[in-house]
């Protein structure tokens, strides 16, 4: 996604018309006709000659069915229709003379504008990732991070005009094809030899304070869960075999006289690791192999067989240690240990309070390990050692076992390991071995991989042959993968594949991962809105209708039930009778997109289009100047709010006005009370958890234009820009997105010494004829929202100068208006732009295609059906699905 | 200093002339993608160096001794910096640079980014101006660290869009990409000539498919059907050259991966040693290497240090903590050492060392990690070609102070780049080094 200021540059030239100069013939006709309209005000610039801009208007020669005229003469609408065009300056038309010439494109276009034309697209990244995971059984399949960008069209990166393949693509797709191949059916793999691993005491990792190394010994003395702070594993000792091994360790118990007893047996524990797992990781993350019951001094030799798995080694732990590192039992061991022995209080009372003062303990990072209990025991030798305060009941100590039991101390648990590590309790480990393998074994991943074979491909039948097989696997797969029914001759061609293969000695599951690699990259997977599978007129048949809703509803290829009611013909079933007037026109269509509309927040079409059309997705790109206070977790919860917003307004079948002046929002009452400025007394608590917030219409919070994650989107971390938010609420707001700026304007520079306002700065744009048109549009918007700064936080005044914020505009209708709150009242008294804009929008996302002229007067329609029908946004998006633009490829 | 891991694995003399792998690994995400425009490797008759590496570490380095006392090129060697003191020529010590950007490991990766972290980094712009001239563009490779995910929070490499590249941790993996076994290499052929012949097939029902469909439709499919054979192409001069005798790289790799944290510093070695193969090959002239920190206790000379290297970096002056921390941060620098005599040993036919042609850049982005703060980052920049200067004192607190960004354009410019802006920074120290 891009941030606004690009985007206004890639702006495609819609009425890149804007400087025109020259003399204008002062009319002498006032004829509405259109050909005497265009020429006495167009052709001095955009006659066969003079093309000004590219565009050229010679009216003879005009072809209706050419979609590139009729592109010309859409522009020439909006021109007119926003006056864009002729030039400020040159003599203008009357508004008769504008309607007649209005009128006469609007029939003209209508007729000639077919709907439909979405060219054939590519499945986008997110699509293509969707499909693999539901067609191969692979839920966690994810592109790798090389994998080519997709390229954004109009706003939106799933558009057919926008996704290119290119070689790159294509030999991505290759790869990715054989990658996806090896998980169903895998390569076979070379007979390993038996090896033999040994490890020693200094083989071992040292982690934290877990362990430590005493002569041919090493020491474990915490239980922890946190393996970093009370395990040990191998470092040179890494499975590539999944097999059974046999498994060889020598311990004992360390006891020693200054040390406290253990009586019982020390329970030793083995398990099983992967090499890669994080340090992180805790106990329950792994597979426990082996509980050995240490009951001696000796050295004690245990050897048992397990199965280790490719890129494992083994983990050892005591269970039954009398140290953990869990705060509180913590304190208690402190205390249990200080009454037991005075001196070891005493010592680390003197460590912690060098001044005897409870409430200024030392810094507590800087007692780290072996280093920080050498502090310590190193006081406890000490034969001045101040007892004074060394009773459990002291208040130093008092303060001490508290200190000690509080979360976050770990590094006081890890100096105390010390203390086990030299007097003991602790388990010793001497020796390791391990052998094999004495036979393969499956490991998970590779029972997986054969699971999913088994589903792809089914059973063979008995007495069926290797080619009979993989015809009937195709006639069931290949319709999936190519999201419809799929010719015989198709099957046949695709099966020759793995015939060859077997034929020239390969083995059957090469035979079949070949096949599966090209399917992969064949078009009829790659591509949607391929198949002729039309019917005359251009509305797509029952197979493109369910894949068409599904990846729009939910980003994923169509499911059982859309398949189902596809194959019978269902999806674009009529409803019959007028007997039932309740009920929908193609009612199981609308049925069905009911049941696949997104619920919550976290599905991927509110994700995505959410994202793309609010430029959410941007604003983790975005560094919000540390001046700003915003950390990840602010940007997270600006991006979560608008996302629940819109997930709510669908849900819940609000009124469309409502994206502009709701009653709720979801945030926290921190943020609100931060950010919005919310009085406290109206929040929900203080809490810093996303919760739904009540607000009053009206008011200045609340609504896409105001949103945290809408307003940093349109800034740019820094500072504020009045133009690009104009510019984008055009865009993305009003749909009437400006023309391209003309090229020789310089961009502005903000005045760092803060002695203009943006405002002063920008009167240029209003007193210069070529640059008005425009910006009388574009600018009081955007100062509407200067109130609020780049990360959305209400503002009174500008930084630098300090002067106060003028927000006030005339819009263009001549309203007056005086900040946000104005303009938000004047939009939702003119809904029907919006709700056109985001009509656009949806069928944009929805489609894979820009809509064409016919194709917004169907929206305008609905959108105003739904108005004065007084339905909601849920209405809204239903009847889109309905409407014969969806319906058409 | 060295003990606890005395296997040793020096790249044999003599250049070997290594024919490369022809099918790259897809799984690096820099890549170049672009291989008509590659330039065929010719020895440069520029003097510019064309390579550059960056190595940061994670924790910082202790300053007192990394520092020298003197400016100037007299100064007496820093503890930390004790193995280098054969190549004192051959680098500069800058103290008193940063990109003024915020504290804490959170902001780590200003190391390479400048002021804002996560954005843009400097190997990054330098891969994408001069990395498509080799097999990768750019490599990323971390010691140091088993953390199953390299690619979260803790990076050293952005990419233009703000995307944190991941990091090769096993060398056997980095060495696998420079150079493929004979049973990689069968695997390779096999797939290449079964998939070349197969795509007939999916062309043929490719064309099928195009016949029906209407002329904008069918115009959109020519992307395909000119992607296919592009590749089709490339396949075919991939086999040509399969089954070329290749001389296997003369260097063993060790039978396990070093990637558990205590064994950092053999994996460092491991991985200093691929480099210069990398870049002796011409593989990529840009390589990223993050030395991670976390709790892991080291063992020299036989004895652990007192606390694990994350613990030792929260040093509070205790001097038995610093002392340790400083035994860690000088086997950093010990590699770095022999990394620096293996590029000086390679010389091209013109007599031009690796090292001369290879800006090596040695940094960080935490200043000081006992206080979490990211202001004056160690940093040293070796080889180059540059006319070293010793310790370059910059003094901080002066208003026209030289950032570390400008240290950054200097040696952008030195690779050719036309550049003069990095982040915050829009001069560049070039009257300083040169």
């Amino acid at each position: 996604m891009t941030c606004p200021s690009t985007r206004w540059h890639q702006f495609p030239a819609r009425v890149a018309i804007a400087l025109l100069i020259g003399s204008m013939c002062v009319g002498n006709l006032l004829a509405d006709d259109p050909t005497t309209i265009l020429n006495t005000y167009c052709m001095d610039c955009h006659d066969a000659n003079s093309q000004e801009g590219g565009v050229n208007l010679d009216i003879t020669s005009i072809n209706w069915n050419r979609r590139e005229d009729r592109a010309v003469w859409e522009r020439v609408y909006r021109a007119n229709q926003e006056q864009l065009m002729p030039p400020p300056g040159e003599s203008q038309p009357t508004v008769e003379q504008r309607k007649s010439l209005a009128a006469w494109l609007d029939a003209k276009l209508l007729k000639h504008t077919p709907i439909g034309g979405t060219l054939p697209r590519r499945l986008n990244q997110a699509e293509y990732e969707a499909t693999i995971q539901d067609l191969l059984h692979l839920p966690d399949y994810k592109l790798p991070p090389g994998f080519p960008k997709d390229t954004e069209y109009h706003g939106f990166d799933n558009v057919g005009e926008g996704l290119f393949l290119s070689p790159p693509h294509f030999e991505a797709y290759a790869r990715l094809a054989r990658d996806i191949a090896d998980e169903i059916f895998p390569p076979a793999k070379s007979a390993p030899g038996t090896k033999t691993w040994n490890a020693g005491p200094d083989d071992m990792v040292l982690s934290f304070s877990a362990a430590a190394v005493h002569g041919d010994a090493l020491r474990l003395a915490s239980r922890s869960v946190d393996i970093m702070r009370s395990c040990t594993w191998p470092s040179r000792i890494e499975i590539s075999d999944s097999g059974t091994y046999q498994i060889t360790v020598d311990a004992s118990k360390f006891l020693s006289e200054k040390g406290r007893p253990f009586e019982e047996a020390m329970i030793f524990e083995v398990y099983a690791r992967a090499v890669t797992a994080t340090e992180r990781s805790t106990i329950d993350d792994f597979r426990l192999l082996k509980e050995i019951k240490v009951t001696s001094e000796e050295s004690q030799r245990t050897s048992f067989q397990a199965d280790l798995y490719e890129g494992e080694t083994v983990l050892f732990r005591w269970k039954n240690a009398e140290m953990t590192h869990d705060p509180p039992r913590v304190g208690e061991a402190f205390e249990k240990l200080s009454r037991e022995d005075p001196r070891f209080l005493g010592a680390w009372l003197k460590v912690i309070y060098p001044s005897g003062d409870p409430k200024k303990p030392i810094r507590i990072p800087v007692l780290r390990g072996r280093n920080g209990w050498e502090k310590v025991s190193k006081h406890m030798e000490a034969a001045d050692l101040d007892l004074t305060h060394a009773t459990a009941d002291s208040a130093l100590a008092k303060s001490f076992f508290k200190l000690a039991a509080a979360k976050g101390k770990t590094t006081i648990a890890d100096c105390l390991c010390y203390f086990y590590h030299t007097d003991g309790p602790a388990l010793e480990i001497h020796n390791l071995t391990i052998e094999g393998p004495s036979k393969l074994v499956k490991s998970p991943v590779d029972l997986k991989r054969q699971e999913r074979q088994l589903k792809i491909t089914g059973t063979r039948d008995e007495g069926q042959s290797q080619e009979e097989f993989a015809r009937s696997m195709l006639a069931g797969f290949l319709p999936r993968a190519f999201r419809r029914p799929v010719s015989e001759e198709t099957i046949e061609s695709y099966l020759t594949i793995a015939t060859q293969h077997w034929n020239a000695g390969h083995t059957y599951e090469e035979g079949m991962h070949l096949l599966f690699r090209n399917i992969l990259v064949s078009p009829r997977f790659l591509y949607r809105s391929i198949d002729p599978g039309n019917k005359d007129d251009g509305r797509m048949d029952d197979y493109d209708l369910a894949t068409r809703l599904s990846y729009f509803l939910t980003q994923t290829p169509p499911d059982e039930t859309l398949i189902d009611l596809a194959q019978r013909g269902r999806l674009s079933a009529t409803n019959p009778s007028k007997a039932t007037p309740t009920k929908a026109q193609y009612w199981v269509l609308r049925r069905e997109a009911e049941r696949l509309m997104p619920t919550s927040h976290k599905d991927p079409m509110i994700q995505s289009f959410v994202g793309q059309w609010l430029d959410t997705e941007s604003l983790h790109g975005i560094m919000p100047d540390p001046k700003f206070k915003f950390s990840e977790t602010s940007i997270d919860m600006a991006k979560e709010e608008t996302e629940r917003f819109f997930t709510e307004i669908l849900t819940k079948n609000l009124p469309i006005k409502d994206f502009i002046d709701p009653d709720f929002t979801y945030t926290s009452p921190k943020f609100a009370k931060d950010v919005y400025r919310l009085d406290p007394k109206d929040l929900p608590g203080s809490g810093s958890g996303i919760k739904r917030i009540k607000l009053q219409r009206g008011g200045r919070v609340g609504g896409l234009l105001g949103q945290s994650a809408i307003m940093m989107a349109t800034a740019n971390g820094v500072d504020t820009q009045p133009v690009l938010r104009g510019v984008w609420v055009l865009e993305n707001i009003l749909g009437t997105p400006p023309p391209e700026p003309p090229k020789d304007v310089p961009a502005l520079t903000p005045d760092t010494r803060g002695t203009t306002t943006p405002r002063e700065m920008l009167t240029a744009h209003t007193q210069d004829a070529a640059c008005a048109a425009c910006h009388k549009r574009i600018d009081p918007v955007g100062f509407a929202l200067e109130n609020f700064d780049p990360v959305g936080r209400w503002r009174k005044a500008w930084p630098k100068t300090n002067k106060t914020i003028d927000a006030s505009a005339i819009l263009t209708d001549g309203t007056k208006i005086q900040d946000v709150v104005d303009l938000k009242r004047w939009l939702v008294a003119n809904i029907d732009p919006f709700s056109q804009c985001v009509a656009e929008k949806l069928m944009t996302y929805a489609t894979g295609r820009v809509p064409n002229y016919a194709e917004r007067k169907e929206l305008a329609d609905i959108v105003r059906a739904n108005r004065e029908s007084a339905g909601g946004f849920r209405d809204l998006v239903l009847a889109l699905i309905e409407s014969k633009t969806f319906r058409t490829k | 200093m060295q003990a606890g891991f005395e296997r040793r694995h020096f790249l044999r003399a003599g250049s070997v002339t290594l024919a490369l792998p022809s099918l790259e690994s897809f799984a690096t995400p820099t890549e170049s993608t672009t291989p008509t425009e590659r330039a065929t490797p010719t020895e440069s008759t520029e003097d510019r160096p064309r390579n550059f590496v960056a190595i940061g570490t994670y924790l910082g380095w202790y300053q007192n001794a990394f520092y020298p006392d003197q400016a100037g090129h007299d100064y007496e060697m820093p503890a930390t910096l004790s193995p280098l003191k054969d190549y004192r020529n051959d680098f500069t010590v800058f103290s008193g640079l940063d990109h003024r950007a915020g504290n804490g490991h959170g902001a780590w990766s200003n190391f390479l980014c400048g002021q804002s972290p996560k954005t843009h980094s400097l190997d990054q712009m330098m891969a994408d101006s001069i990395g498509a001239k080799s097999r990768f563009a750019s490599m990323q490779l971390v010691a140091g660290a088993s953390e199953s995910n390299t690619k979260g929070g803790n990076a050293i490499s952005f990419t233009r869009q703000g995307i944190a590249l991941p990091m090769v941790q096993r060398p056997s993996v980095f060495y696998k990409q420079l150079f493929m076994s004979k049973a990689d290499r069968a695997r390779t052929e096999y797939m290449l000539r079964s998939g070349r012949s197969s795509l007939d097939v999916v062309l043929e029902d490719a064309m099928r498919l195009q016949k029906t469909l209407n002329g904008r439709d069918r115009s959109k499919l020519e992307e395909y059907f000119e992607s296919l054979r592009a590749v089709e192409t490339r396949m075919g001069r991939q086999l040509e050259t399969i089954n070329d005798p290749v001389p296997e790289p003369d260097y063993k790799l060790p039978s396990y991966d070093p990637i558990t944290p205590n064994l950092q510093i053999e994996a460092e070695e491991t991985m200093y040693d691929l480099m210069t193969l990398a870049l002796e090959t011409e593989s990529t002239r840009v390589i990223s290497f993050f030395l991670h920190g976390l709790g892991q206790v080291f063992t020299f000379d036989g004895k652990p240090v007192g606390s694990g290297y994350h613990g030792l970096s929260h040093h509070g002056n205790n001097p038995a903590m610093i002392r340790d921390l400083v035994k860690v941060e000088t086997a950093h620098i010990h590699c770095l050492a022999r990394f620096l005599k293996q590029l000086n040993e390679k010389k091209n036919a013109k007599g031009k060392s690796l090292l001369d042609d290879t800006i090596v850049l040695l940094g960080t982005g935490m200043g000081d990690a006992s206080r979490h703060s990211n202001a004056n980052l160690p940093t040293l920049v070796a080889g180059g070609g540059f006319k070293h200067q010793g310790h370059v004192a910059v003094d901080r607190s002066k208003k026209d102070a030289p950032l570390l960004g400008d240290l950054y354009i200097t040696l952008m410019q030195h690779l050719g780049m036309e550049v003069d802006s990095f982040s915050n920074a829009s001069r560049n120290m070039n009257e300083v080094l040169s």
